[in-house]
């Protein structure tokens, strides 16, 4: 696998502001990987994201993409990257299949999106005006809208926001199906959920500034306790005891703990992908 | 279907959808009740004014709205991450915005003909509506891309018109001398009435012409390429 994309010392600065939004970042994202670029606001996730795509210029650094220098990119880089933006972004007056159809018109590669508008759910909504969606139905047809050039690269902001739970788990998975074809997906979220069930690589901005990039179970043992909690039943009540994780098989107190007790519970400490976020940032989880 | 294609007709398709052909086709009916109302006459000194009210100030208006109306659906941003340039994008509004005035002027012109039964230079008066548009255009960008609302692109576009359009028409019913007009002619809504006023007449005052050719082109070049371009790609980022 060759990389999507190779950030070295990316700074960048807006016009009129005091200093720099982004702090020198450098990161790589392979391709056929999701990666999730993390962080509270303020931390650069949506600067990075429009630096990639090319709507912000005059940064300074290098950005490769599939070796290509970002900068000598002409508009034929939109054939192959997808866009999602946070926002729903449609013609409100006109229908989502007109939306589509419009926006498809564009491109050379293309899908036949019925088969995803069917599965998101909105085919057979296809000829209400956007206007009259709810924002669940926005999101979802936001997300299509990103499909349509059968992307390279797919970049998506917060893309679950806004919908339910079922939903949410069928953009997910045709998310899952999309790196499963090779496809490379650069993602930014407040959704801890998401960057767990998704994303292959993770990395935190804080302050225009990186940490490390990781894997989010690497993190989640490097941040989590190595122990075991147990939660059992004594005199009607919940109470808990935690013992080492390390060598918990030989742990004849732990052994005899379980045959004594009436257990409700037992959990490893690795943490939360929220608690990490918290740590690791500073910031609460909105 | 080019891309250029594409683009105008979805903003053609835009316009229509927010009614904003409705008003202007509205605008053009309007025009016609005056028509019926006046001399043959006055039909020749009427028609160029309104015609350069539907090529300025109606413009600026609709291409105000609709600019507004897309900055609310954040779908600049959207054109923005398509395979079109930034100069596509802006000029599929000018054309879009240049037909809308097309429609309004083929009526009038319809109108002077079928009811007063007077006839002009149709071919010279479609580059003059072109060379005023593009012009109008690219002022109804700045406008539009400076205001902060709709409200306050609106009260921008009644300075404008009373700083640039007045005058004209005060100049065109006697009030302000004749003297003045090579001033005036700083004012590109009156280079665009010199111009109309030209094609309907058939009479040119070459001077004023030639000027009003050179200047509207060159001034729409200068706002587009200096302001319009470098805000529009701005506000597109800002969604």
């Amino acid at each position: 696998m060759s990389d999507a994309f190779v950030v070295n010392s990316l700074r960048y600065r807006y016009p009129k502001a005091k200093g720099d939004m982004l702090k020198g970042i450098t990161f790589s994202v392979e391709e056929g990987e999701i990666f999730g670029f993390l962080g509270p606001s303020g931390a650069g996730k949506s600067t990075t994201q429009k630096v990639l795509i090319k709507l912000l210029e005059g940064y300074s650094g290098e950005i490769k993409y599939f070796g290509r220098d970002l900068k000598t990119l002409d508009k034929s880089y939109y054939e192959e990257v997808g866009v999602g933006f946070e926002m729903p972004i449609h013609f409100s007056k006109m229908t989502a299949l007109e939306n589509l159809n419009y926006f498809s018109g564009f491109y050379k590669n293309k899908i036949d999106f019925r088969e995803l508008m069917e599965r998101v759910g909105l085919w057979e909504h296809r000829d209400v005006q956007v206007g009259n969606y709810s924002k669940g139905m926005k999101v979802r047809l936001n997300f299509v809208r990103a499909m349509l050039n059968r992307p390279r690269v797919l970049f998506l902001d917060e893309p679950t926001a806004g919908i339910d739970p079922k939903n949410a788990r069928i953009l997910k998975d045709i998310i899952g199906e999309y790196r499963a074809k090779g496809g490379t997906v650069f993602l930014t979220t407040h959704l801890m959920n998401d960057v767990d069930e998704l994303c292959d690589h993770v990395v935190f901005g804080v302050e225009g500034k990186l940490t490390d990039v990781s894997t989010p179970r690497d993190l989640e043992i490097k941040y989590g306790k190595r122990e075991v909690k147990v939660e059992y039943k004594e005199n009607g009540a919940t109470a808990s005891a935690l013992f080492p994780l390390a060598g918990i098989g030989e742990n004849e107190e732990f052994h005899t703990f379980l045959r004594s007790k009436e257990i409700e519970t037992i959990h490893s400490g690795e943490t939360s992908m929220e608690d990490i976020f918290i740590k690791v940032t500073g910031a609460q989880l909105k | 279907m080019s891309n250029i294609l594409r683009l105008i007709g979805g903003e053609f398709k835009r316009l229509v959808r927010y009614k904003l052909l409705a008003r202007s086709l509205a605008t053009g009916i309007i025009w016609v009740i005056v028509f019926l109302v006046i001399s043959r006459e006055d039909a020749g000194d009427v028609a160029p004014m309104l015609m350069f009210v539907d090529s300025s100030i109606v413009l600026m208006m609709l291409l105000g709205a609709s600019f507004y109306l897309e900055r609310q659906e954040n779908t600049i941003k959207s054109m923005m991450v398509l395979p079109v340039s930034l100069w596509q994008i802006l000029l599929s509004k000018v054309v879009s915005s240049l037909m809308l005035t097309l429609i309004t002027v083929t009526i009038t012109c319809a109108a002077v003909y079928f009811i007063h039964g007077i006839s002009f230079n149709y071919a010279l008066l479609l580059v003059f509506v072109i060379l005023a548009v593009v012009a109008h255009a690219a002022i109804g960008f700045c406008l539009a891309l400076f205001g902060k609302s709709l409200g306050t692109m609106l009260l921008m576009v009644i300075a404008y018109i009373l700083v640039f359009a007045v005058p004209s028409i005060l100049l065109a019913v006697n009030i302000i001398d004749a003297q003045y007009e090579w001033l005036l002619m700083i004012s590109p809504s009156h280079a665009a009435r010199a111009l109309f006023s030209s094609a309907i007449s058939g009479q040119f005052e070459w001077g004023k012409t030639l000027f009003s050719c050179i200047y509207l082109p060159v001034l729409a070049a200068v706002l587009m390429k200096f302001v319009v371009y470098p805000a529009f790609k701005s506000r597109a980022v800002r969604g």
